[in-house]
């Protein structure tokens, strides 16, 4: 065959050469790369989905957008590296040297995104952030400190740095900031930023739960504070707690790589793969071992599944993954197996063909589990996102506004890197296709 | 067709009149069966005067591969596997760096780009997401409830499928082969034409920020008629017809009983 040329019908002598003097046009050239980008979606009044013309038009005949049904892309200055959804509110964070590393929007009214200062009176601050603001952190060494990962949970937020500890802010009605509770504090418009760095090691990975903060440091231990009375600190008692205290019980001594929660139940999972809980229980999500509903000593859960890898902990119900690539759910709600399965205490296991797994493509697989506060959402390895629950609002991102009782495929233009699921919107960080 | 043995004629019990065992001169009725003369060949004439044949799916002219035919009774069954809406396989063949106006080598040439920034890992992502968005139609086109744990279920084993009209739908796309500027790909499809899969090429082709044309579309599968079933031009002789026919039935029928119950 020639170089390019289809052999075809016989063409007169013109049009091959009208064809051979063609130009050539470039759209992208060998080193063209992949681009990373925001998408968001769900409930946007709150401010949360960070797209200021979807509250307030900008045109006097637009209307307000009041749901987002299907992912909406967001423009960002610079690649985004790890988001978290609160309830109402967003963080968005960069693993950048600049001065401004973390973004944040939606409600403010316990300045869970700091004090962002007011243009109409520089004394306030604002009660709801539209658009994707920096968040001044005290650090001391700005230029060179970097921004791990950031986490939030109803009504505060905490920050991750590689060298500089954990910055907490927001309310701190039940010491979840790591502070002392101070009586009758107005958290609005508060420009106080803590600082936590008394851990016995460095800090690798922070949670928020509804009310309570949980942190897991490198050497494989985990600590809580914040709000007790589910037991979700694990500390051994119903109280709050205002310092970040090391958990005992059934982790003590065990090297935990991963931590989860954002209702009031608590997951941990340890590099043998053997899931331990604690916390809230009225869902059956820790009933395998106990009949209480609260339990406030982390337990080991023997489950029979696997190996575990990851796990991921909603308000209702809990997915685990497992190192052979099957989903497991259990606890109350919508589960992801059909309309019959509404609460159960042993983990059930989600086929693999709902997730596009087939003869015809058999080495497709679950490579991260995440959960908001009635939805889960799955990422396959090939940058796939299904996502399945109760649709809040339009947070499923299917484009409709009935739940989804089987796990369904999201259509993003781009493969979807990771996901973070709040209470009644998402956010993706993708990478283009070219 | 006409010159194979044809039915044996009918026969029937007639009481023709003997001659009686006994005596001279009395006739007797005895009962023999003797050939029906209605059936006789030369008074019935040639079996086959016509044969009814009737097209499956669509090929159009650019296109090969295999293509159904049925013969008589036949064409009752393709109706029955028109309603069973099975996959049809095709491979379809493409070049990059030109974009023509009917999406095929042979139209008129509307631009030509660069590609040499295209990989084969930049072509199966794409691939992957066709299918996911097909997928998806394929759910929602099969007119099924969601809600349902019947739908669930299906959804489980794979048998989601749109057994009405629908738009075309892929089911499964796979690369076969990649070199620079050529490509070929395998294609399983439902309720699609020829053309529909010449525009997905050029549409591959823009996703990769290049253009694409279509070179071949073969197709190789239809519902349970695989390649090795077809009869080749050298082969459409009776002979090698009855043989595939016979071949065949087997499978159609279970297909049948499997999807229409």
């Amino acid at each position: 065959r020639g170089s390019g040329v289809a052999a075809g019908p016989p063409r007169t002598r013109q049009l091959q050469e009208a064809e051979e003097a063609a130009p050539v046009f470039q759209y992208a050239g060998k080193a063209a790369r992949r681009k990373d980008r925001v998408f968001v979606w769900g409930f946007s009044y709150s401010g949360a989905l960070g797209v200021p013309s979807f509250v307030r038009p900008d045109a006097g005949w637009k209307k307000p957008r009041r749901i987002q049904p299907t992912p909406y892309r967001l423009e960002t200055e610079e690649k985004i590296s790890s988001a978290a959804c609160g309830y109402g509110f967003t963080l968005l964070a960069s693993c950048t040297r600049d001065i401004t590393k973390v973004w944040g929007m939606g409600l403010n009214k316990d300045s869970q995104l700091g004090f962002q200062r007011s243009r109409r009176d520089q004394t306030k601050g604002y009660e709801y952030v539209l658009e994707p603001s920096p968040i001044p952190l005290p650090l001391e060494k700005p230029q060179q400190t970097r921004v791990l990962q950031v986490s939030c949970g109803r009504a505060h937020s905490l920050v991750l740095t590689d060298s500089e500890g954990v910055f907490t802010m927001g309310n701190n009605s039940y010491g979840q900031c790591g502070r002392k509770v101070v009586e009758d504090e107005i958290y609005s418009g508060n420009h106080l930023i803590h600082q936590l760095k008394e851990f016995d090691s460095r800090v690798v990975q922070v949670v928020c739960g509804q009310d309570h903060s949980l942190f897991r440091t490198k050497r494989g231990t985990v600590y809580a504070c914040g709000w007790g009375a589910d037991g979700q600190t694990g500390l051994g008692h119903y109280n709050i707690t205002s310092v970040p205290t090391k958990l005992q019980g059934d982790i003590a001594g065990v090297n935990i790589i991963q931590v989860s929660s954002y209702g009031d139940c608590c997951l941990a999972v340890s590099d043998e793969g053997d899931v331990f809980g604690w916390g809230n229980s009225e869902y059956l999500q820790l009933a395998s071992v106990t009949e209480t509903t609260q339990v406030n000593v982390p337990r080991h859960l023997p489950f029979k599944i696997g190996k575990v890898k990851e796990a991921a902990c909603g308000g209702t119900g809990n997915v685990v993954l497992t190192e052979e690539g099957n989903v497991f759910v259990w606890g109350y709600g919508i589960l992801g197996k059909g309309p019959n399965l509404i609460e159960t205490a042993v983990p059930e296991m989600i086929p693999p063909s709902l997730f596009g797994w087939s003869d015809f493509s058999p080495d497709i697989r679950v490579a991260h589990v995440r959960c908001g506060l009635s939805q889960f959402a799955a990422l396959t390895n090939r940058g796939e996102l299904f996502v399945w629950g109760k649709n809040l609002r339009g947070c499923l991102g299917t484009g409709r506004m009935e739940d989804q009782y089987f796990p369904w495929r999201v259509t993003v233009p781009g493969e979807v890197v990771d996901v973070a699921c709040g209470v009644d919107h998402m956010v993706s960080m993708v990478k283009s296709f070219t | 067709l006409n010159a194979a043995p044809g039915r044996a004629p009918r026969q029937q019990i007639r009481f023709l009149p003997a001659p009686a065992p006994g005596g001279g001169g009395a006739v007797e009725l005895v009962a023999a069966r003797v050939p029906v003369l209605a059936d006789h060949p030369l008074v019935r004439g040639p079996r086959f005067r016509k044969l009814k044949i009737g097209a499956g799916h669509r090929l159009d002219v650019k296109a090969s591969g295999v293509f159904v035919l049925g013969i008589g009774h036949g064409n009752k069954l393709l109706t029955d596997l028109y309603n069973c809406h099975l996959t049809k396989v095709y491979t379809v063949g493409g070049l990059f760096g030109k974009a023509t106006d009917d999406f095929s080598d042979t139209g008129n040439l509307v631009e030509k780009t660069t590609f040499d920034h295209i990989t084969r890992e930049k072509l199966e992502r794409i691939l992957a997401v066709i299918q996911g968005t097909n997928q998806k139609a394929l759910l929602m086109y099969s007119n099924i409830d969601m809600k349902t744990q019947e739908a669930y279920e299906l959804a489980v084993k794979g048998l989601l499928r749109p057994m009405g009209k629908s738009p075309p739908i892929i089911t499964a796309v796979r690369c076969l082969q990649f070199a620079l500027p050529e490509f070929q790909l395998e294609i399983h499809c439902l309720h699609e034409t020829q053309q529909y899969l010449r525009k997905m090429v050029h549409e591959i082709g823009l996703e990769l920020k290049s253009s694409a044309v279509c070179t071949e579309v073969r197709r190789i599968r239809d519902g349970v008629f695989t390649v090795d079933d077809a009869l080749p031009r050298t082969q459409w002789n009776l002979q090698s017809i009855q043989e595939a026919i016979r071949n065949c039935q087997l499978k159609v029928e279970t297909e049948l009983e499997k999807t229409l119950g």
